[in-house]
């Protein structure tokens, strides 16, 4: 809402400048959103005293003035006829920045026509005070001199608030000014409100049908009234906010809601039929043409205010087109009314309609203001527009809301605030803020709101006043008591970083994503099928509305985008939730892990080593490392039983944690990234990150003694069926169950072309043997080996070497 | 002065110009001979020094030491300037300005770096840090938390809907209820998380963004509680010189509310773009429970009584990082996430 410094002096004295008061009205919760000056006046311009006047040499218009603000003497040229010696005028001096359309423009040290000239005197048109551009503009001969002329011509502010929405009272001049005066410590005084007094009674004027919806009509009748143009002062308040003003009684009815924050509506009582109006819900097809030129059709639902045949306004909205006032009204149905809150914020908001009435009804009208409105604006309307009263107050009125009764207790203030405030002052600010205050004893008082502050209902509320207008900043800083309330168990996140650390450190680059997803995106995750998508009813667009089921769909658009744009090297992760509306497949929401590579494997080093490109160990080593470091041991990888759309078909392990799926990595399927100028393989685990955690943290650490005899290793090496796999040669030999075996390592594959002729490969193992109690003679060792060798040769078909 | 402080100052200067003049690596190492080498000049001098009266022992050994460090270091420059590392050709020599094989780590993203500070910051101060769903129910996000039925954050033109009237969370705080009825108090949790808001993503919006929430609930927390852990909050972000300022604002879910503001973390306070000339970068919202929200979980308000705040990641990481558009955020370049 915007408010005018001007007009808001004339409910309370703003002895203070235009910084101060915002920043008193922003520290109470009436938060400052702009100030805008609109003084045409520039800082710089002074009254100065013309000393002497001597023709120009060069010129026959011009002049040349001495001049003094009163604290030094100038030379001046000056064209004005009237710049004769022994005037006050307005003297801007160099420095002064003029805002012109044209630009800005600056007076600085010249010479006209080879004189020197340190100023300029100016006009009132010059100075935007006037049209008058005759000649200077003269002060009175006792004006003070060098007194700045935005000090004599303060002109106005407009400042814009920001007004929560538990502080209707605040959409008015009249709610501004309460809460100011309390801030200021200054009384706020309304002016003067009264009409003539009328006792006749229309009877039938007000018919109110639905007292839920309109608890309270005042209609009073005004005749001969001669519509015109508002006068100058109406025209200036409503400008200075920036409403256009109409006619006198439409602009008196705006004056008045932006004065006591209560909408009004005037009718032109000639064109209501039966000469009156009727508060009533609508008959399903009636229409209203509003004044904006909007037809409506309306139903039950829709509350009107109609004369005897048809709707004349959207109660709290808007009024009909042929409802308004206009040149040749002459008698008006003023209405000053209260209209459920609730219901007119639920027709604003179907209609897609919001006026200013709307706006404060929505928000809630003091029951209280209806009465006085109506009278303020009668009031104005006979200085303006003339008439006379015709009707004394014609109201229909359903009980009067009960005031909140609230007991406050003066240490639970303190508690609540943290602050020492004092009873007496507690009582104080309440007051101030015009709350009555009865029943003052030394630990409490008992506080009735005024019906316009329907928001302070209970202790915490008045808390909240107390503490904003004895100021936030009393409240001290103490030191901070980091009370343990909970057990670390119930940390959510401290796993989750833990396995983002972990990526981190292996290199990979963590991203987010938007998780709101196109269709393309969340089923380019081959595991989910359109049924598994949880849909959204209102997405942003038609093909954005699903929740992302994995993380794949929309890592993969990262990863083309990143190619496209040169960066082809990616190790990229991402850990966040992603969402299933088949339980069979997952839980609703989970966190998921996806790690994903791309490109050069080390593309910081150089030759040999920065082109090599990764492979399918990468990954897997990425997921090894991470299990290591998890301290995860029962986990196994599995070979697919069937192809799984994201990888490439035998390129890609199961990830099985503690006997049960728990992700997949491998190959990404050539097909999505058939798209990408990138011929390199693209590598990608998914891990459930609660399967993960969970097998991570159950584990129990132990350690085992160093061994306190030698070991002994031997070597073997064998020709081997191409189709023979690692896994199989060192699962057999640990089955072996040789003497004092320990552990196999493999240290080299070798496939050359003779050998790939033959179908088959060289493979070279290192066996390590140890005994705990005594150290191993060569020839159990010896004897031990013998056994694997003759075994693998006998079971597994390679020739040894 | 003896004599063989003069026979060691006199052969330095002779081999400072000899080594100057060399014309190879040759020369150099023949000098080297003659002046330091086993039967050279120097180890001839000091086979003298049994004859140097004590008392001129100290400045005689100290000649010897200077003038054998100016040979030295006339032979190195020599040496530099014929342009070898060492006399002979080292046959295992190696490029020293090659890039190092680097353990290059990777990076974390932004939004996740403020979130992890933030829940550090926090848990020093005893919150821990817990997590709730993102599809939640009207009754979490709206009704519990004391937000009137016609309320618009409720207009599904503000919230994701679903077809079974839940919606996507817009705000982190039904964690607040979800722990509160699952916890008798006191409680002490921040919960870190993504929201929702119905907004078209531009540079500083998006479909969704992150929070953290925190809260606490015991006998006797007051506002001063709330504004130290802020302050302190505040300090560990962006340094001891930020201060916090609360103003009064309304949520439906606090009374009293506020909003808190950090004194510009760019200017200091002296006015500037990013602070508008206020000298305050408003940062988010905060307050004391409403009653009501403790009733709603059971909790007795003449009893229990405690904060609430509440801040955006995207907002904290665009102001440390001075981030100018939200949607790099969620665009993923590695030009952008590399910077991190």
């Amino acid at each position: 809402m915007d408010i005018s410094r001007k007009w808001l002096s004339d409910y309370v004295n703003l002895d203070c400048d235009d910084a101060y008061l915002c920043d008193k009205l922003t520290m109470a919760g009436i938060e400052v959103e702009k100030i805008e000056k609109n003084s045409t006046i520039p800082e710089g311009v002074v009254t100065a005293r013309i000393l002497s006047r001597e023709p120009h040499p060069g010129s026959d218009h011009l002049s040349v003035c001495k001049v003094t603000d009163g604290s030094e003497e100038l030379q001046i040229v000056c064209g004005a006829p009237n710049c004769d010696a022994g005037c006050i005028v307005p003297l801007a001096k160099t420095g002064t920045v003029f805002h012109t359309a044209e630009g800005d423009f600056k007076i600085k040290k010249s010479k006209l026509r080879g004189v020197e000239s340190n100023g300029m005197m100016c006009s009132e048109e010059e100075l935007g005070i006037s049209d008058n551009n005759d000649g200077l503009m003269i002060f009175p001969a006792d004006t003070e001199l060098g007194v700045p002329l935005t000090r004599l011509f303060p002109g106005d502010t407009r400042i814009e608030l920001e007004i929560t929405p538990n502080r209707p009272d605040c959409l008015s001049m009249w709610g501004v000014a309460r809460d100011v005066s309390c801030l200021l410590s200054t009384p706020a005084q309304l002016p003067e409100i009264s009409i003539p007094v009328c006792d006749t009674e229309i009877p039938g004027l007000v018919t109110v049908e639905n007292s839920e919806l309109c608890p309270r009509y005042i209609g009073r009748v005004i005749k001969n009234v001669k519509v015109g143009p508002s006068p100058d002062w109406l025209k200036e308040r409503l400008e200075s906010v920036g409403l256009r003003a109409i006619n006198n009684v439409v602009d008196v009815t705006n004056f008045v809601m932006l004065e006591l924050g209560q909408p009004l509506h005037a009718f032109d009582r000639a064109t209501l039929a039966g000469n009156r109006v009727v508060a009533r819900n609508a008959v399903k097809g009636e229409k209203i043409t509003l004044l904006d030129g909007k037809v409506i059709e309306l139903t039950e639902s829709n509350f009107v205010i109609a004369d005897a045949e048809k709707p004349m306004a959207l109660a709290g909205i808007m009024g009909a087109e042929n409802s308004g006032v206009t040149e040749n009204t002459t008698e008006i149905l003023l209405e000053s009314a209260v209209f459920k809150s609730s219901f007119i914020r639920g027709e604003s908001r179907t209609l897609g309609i919001s006026t200013d009435a709307s706006y404060r009804y929505e928000r809630g009208v003091d029951f209280d203001m209806a009465e006085l409105a109506s009278v303020r604006a009668c009031q104005l309307i006979l200085a303006t527009a003339g008439g006379e009263i015709a009707s004394c107050a014609m109201e229909v009125a359903a009980d009067r809301p009960a005031e909140p009764v609230i007991n406050c207790r003066f240490e639970n203030i303190r508690k609540l605030i943290g602050t020492t405030v004092t009873n007496e002052r507690i009582v104080d600010i309440l007051k101030k803020l015009h709350l009555k205050v009865d029943n003052i004893t030394a630990d409490s008082c008992v506080v009735t709101a005024p019906l316009f502050r329907l928001d302070l209902t209970r202790e915490a509320d008045l808390a909240e006043e107390v503490a904003r207008i004895d100021g936030l900043d009393k409240i001290p800083t103490i030191p901070v008591a980091g009370k343990v309330c909970h057990p670390d168990s119930e940390d959510a996140y401290a796993p989750l970083k833990m396995v983002r650390d972990l990526v981190i450190g292996m290199g990979f680059d963590e991203c987010v994503h938007y998780s709101i997803v196109g269709s393309a995106s969340a089923l380019a995750d081959s595991r989910f099928e359109k049924s598994d998508l949880i849909e959204l009813s209102n997405p942003l667009s038609p093909d954005n509305g699903w929740m992302r089921p994995g993380l794949l769909g929309e890592m993969l658009g990262t990863v083309g985008r990143n190619i496209a744009r040169g960066n082809r090297d990616l190790r990229l992760f991402e850990l966040d939730k992603a969402f299933c509306k088949n339980p069979a497949k997952f839980p609703e929401e989970r966190n998921e892990l996806l790690i994903l590579m791309t490109g050069k494997r080390h593309p910081e080093l150089f030759s040999a080593e920065g082109e090599a490109l990764c492979d399918f160990y990468d990954i897997k080593g990425v997921v090894e490392t991470l299990l290591e470091k998890l301290a995860i041991t029962n986990y196994r990888f599995v070979i697919p039983a069937e192809a799984d759309g994201r990888f490439r078909t035998g390129h890609a392990l199961i990830l099985q944690l503690e006997g049960k799926v728990a992700g997949m990595f491998g190959e990404l399927n050539p097909k999505h990234a058939s798209s990408w100028r990138s011929s390199a393989p693209v590598f990608f685990a998914q891990i459930e990150a609660a399967a993960l955690t969970g097998a991570a943290t159950r584990v129990k650490k132990s350690c085992k003694a160093l061994a306190q005899f030698p070991g002994t290793t031997r070597d073997i090496a064998f020709i081997a069926p191409e189709t023979l796999t690692h896994g199989e040669v060192i699962d057999f030999i640990r089955k072996c169950k040789a003497p004092n075996f320990e552990s196999v390592r493999l240290f080299d594959i070798f496939i050359g072309d003779e050998l790939k002729k033959q179908q088959k490969k060289s493979m070279a193992y290192s066996l390590s043997f140890r005994n705990q109690e005594r150290t191993l003679t060569d020839n159990e060792v010896n004897a031990a080996m013998e056994k694997i060798r003759a075994r693998l040769a006998a079971e597994l078909k390679v020739e040894l070497r | 002065m003896n004599d063989i402080i003069e026979a060691v100052n006199r052969a330095a200067a002779d081999a400072e110009m000899k080594a100057a003049a060399a014309a190879d690596a040759g020369a150099l190492e023949a000098l080297r001979i003659e002046y330091l080498g086993r039967n050279g000049l120097f180890p001839e001098l000091s086979k003298k020094m049994g004859s140097v009266p004590p008392e001129e022992r100290k400045a005689t050994g100290s000649a010897f030491n200077t003038g054998r460090t100016r040979i030295q270091n006339a032979l190195d420059e020599a040496m530099a300037r014929l342009g070898g590392a060492g006399a002979k050709a080292d046959k295992d020599a190696i490029d020293l300005t090659l890039p190092g094989r680097k353990a290059a780590p990777g990076h974390r993203h932004p939004i996740t770096q403020l979130a992890d500070e933030c829940v550090s910051v926090f848990r020093r101060m005893g919150f821990v840090a817990v997590d709730g769903p993102e599809i939640e129910d009207i009754y979490h996000n709206f009704d519990a938390l004391n937000t009137p039925d016609d309320h618009p954050s409720r207009d599904p033109k503000d919230t994701f809907y679903f077809p079974d009237g839940r919606i996507l969370r817009s705000q982190t705080s039904p964690v607040q209820i979800r722990v509160m009825e699952t916890h008798e108090p006191p409680v002490r949790i921040v919960a870190p998380g993504r929201v929702f808001r119905r907004d078209t993503p531009d540079a500083t919006h998006g479909m969704n963004f992150h929070q953290i929430e925190g809260l606490y609930i015991d006998k006797g927390v007051s506002m001063a509680d709330l504004k130290s852990v802020l302050q302190n909050f505040a300090w560990e972000m962006f340094g001891k010189d930020v201060n916090i300022r609360l103003r009064p604002h309304f949520f439906p879910f606090t009374e009293p509310s506020v909003e808190y503001d950090f004194s510009c973390v760019v200017c200091g306070g002296k006015g500037c773009n990013v602070c508008k000339n206020s000298g305050y970068i408003e940062i988010a919202g905060a307050g004391m429970v409403d009653p009501n929200v403790l009733k709603n979980v059971g909790y007795d308000p003449e009893v229990w009584s405690g904060y609430a705040f509440g801040l955006g990641l995207e907002r904290l990481a665009m102001l440390r990082y001075r981030i100018p558009d939200l949607r790099f955020l969620y665009d993923n370049d590695i030009r952008f996430l590399e910077q991190f």
